[in-house]
């Protein structure tokens, strides 16, 4: 090996400044935390039915958010503005082609659709074992959270830079792993 | 790389709190089940981890991806967890396999079968990295190291960035002590060119 020369100390003084932590964005915490199993007998316990109902709640308030920004986002570009309402929501959105998406948020789409897809095959797998008026009310919120879901996708791939947008659109993603991990903890492990 | 770079450029050094008291309690929790010490524990590490991933891989979404893989594989094996160990060696360790374990299953795939991926196109990928008259910043070190042959970087990154051991590495990586020390060497030298030093 060479000897240790002013070139080997320079760039060992730029290597000592690179920095130690690079945060991920977006955050990946929630679609590690629809990955863990339970381990605990804590987490396989039923959870009241009103939690459920209220994060169907809570992703009906998004969709209302989400909407209201749209409209203003349109009436700026001189667009009539979407009304979302769970009536006429669109089909439950698929990532699709990131043609016009930023790129931070095709990697999150991935992980959220790799996070949906476990949770539907666990929820899928525990359906039966749900009563028929809570299999309503999960469906019936989750049509909610895709209408939002895909209520801000489409209004990003409009305004890709818009920072608000974004948000809600991750958010959404969030609430709807969140539904779904409530909805798996109601149904009993078979 | 350019997309490391921007992403090194972008996104802010997260001075993540250290729990000096009481990070074992935090372990313990996690590994007894407890999802919010263990949302704690990747709250406090998941800067180190990502930030070693991204140097790893060279691309932030394989980056993300093996973050993710990290965490969820840290879930499973924290009953196995040590508590006299370093949660972030511990960690890394976990990144380094998934990272190796993705790198043997590209090899099968493409029928590639290589121990020596640093071949010569590293030299002629890394050398036009650095355009830029002002040579010798941490960016253009992010961008040099995101184009150093795979193997090289990874020696590289685990020994001079994060200062393990030839040890520890061979150990995480089972790399020969000959061939990590080859790579070492190779990855100065690769750096000090790119960056005109």
């Amino acid at each position: 090996m060479s000897e240790h020369t002013s070139s080997d100390d320079r760039l060992d003084e730029l290597t000592a400044g690179l920095p130690r932590e690079v945060a991920p964005l977006p955050d990946l915490w929630p679609a590690i935390r629809a990955e863990l199993a339970p381990r605990s007998a804590r987490a396989a316990q039923w959870s009241p039915r009103w939690r459920l109902v209220a994060a169907g709640l809570l992703v009906a308030a998004s969709s209302s958010i989400l909407t209201l920004f749209a409209t203003r986002m349109r009436d700026g570009v001189g667009g009539a503005a979407a009304v979302a309402t769970a009536d006429r929501a669109p089909a439950p959105p698929r990532p699709r082609a990131p043609a016009r998406l930023p790129a931070h948020l095709v990697v999150a789409e991935r992980g959220y659709a790799r996070s949906i897809d476990a949770l539907w095959r666990t929820l899928d797998e525990r359906r039966d074992s749900l009563a028929p008026s809570t299999v309503a009310t999960v469906e019936r919120s989750l049509r909610i959270a895709d209408s939002a879901i895909a209520e801000a996708r489409s209004a990003l791939e409009q305004d890709p830079a818009n920072r608000v947008l974004a948000d809600l659109l991750v958010s959404n993603y969030e609430r709807k792993i969140d539904l779904l991990r409530r909805a798996t903890e109601l149904a009993p492990r078979t | 790389m350019a997309r490391v770079l921007s992403l090194v450029r972008q996104q802010e050094s997260v001075e993540a709190p250290r729990l000096a008291v009481g990070d074992e309690a935090l372990v313990d929790r996690a590994r007894k089940g407890d999802v919010d010490a263990f949302e704690r524990v990747y709250r406090l590490y998941a800067g180190r981890v990502y930030a070693l991933c991204l140097r790893l891989v060279a691309d932030p979404v394989e980056a993300r991806e093996l973050t993710q893989d990290t965490f969820v594989r840290a879930w499973e094996a924290l009953p196995r967890f040590r508590a006299d160990a370093s949660i972030t060696t511990w960690l890394h360790r976990i990144a380094v396999n998934a990272m190796l374990e993705r790198r043997r299953g590209d090899r099968r795939r493409s029928a590639r079968v290589s121990l020596v991926d640093d071949d010569e196109d590293g030299e002629a990928q890394i050398a036009g990295v650095v355009t830029a008259p002002d040579v010798a910043t941490a960016i253009d070190l992010e961008r040099a190291i995101g184009a150093l042959p795979p193997g090289v970087r990874r020696a590289f990154v685990l020994h001079d960035v994060e200062g393990y051991t030839h040890e520890e590495i061979a150990t995480m990586t089972g790399l020969a002590a000959g061939t990590l020390r080859a790579q070492l060497h190779r990855a100065r030298q690769l750096l000090k060119r790119a960056l005109s030093l």
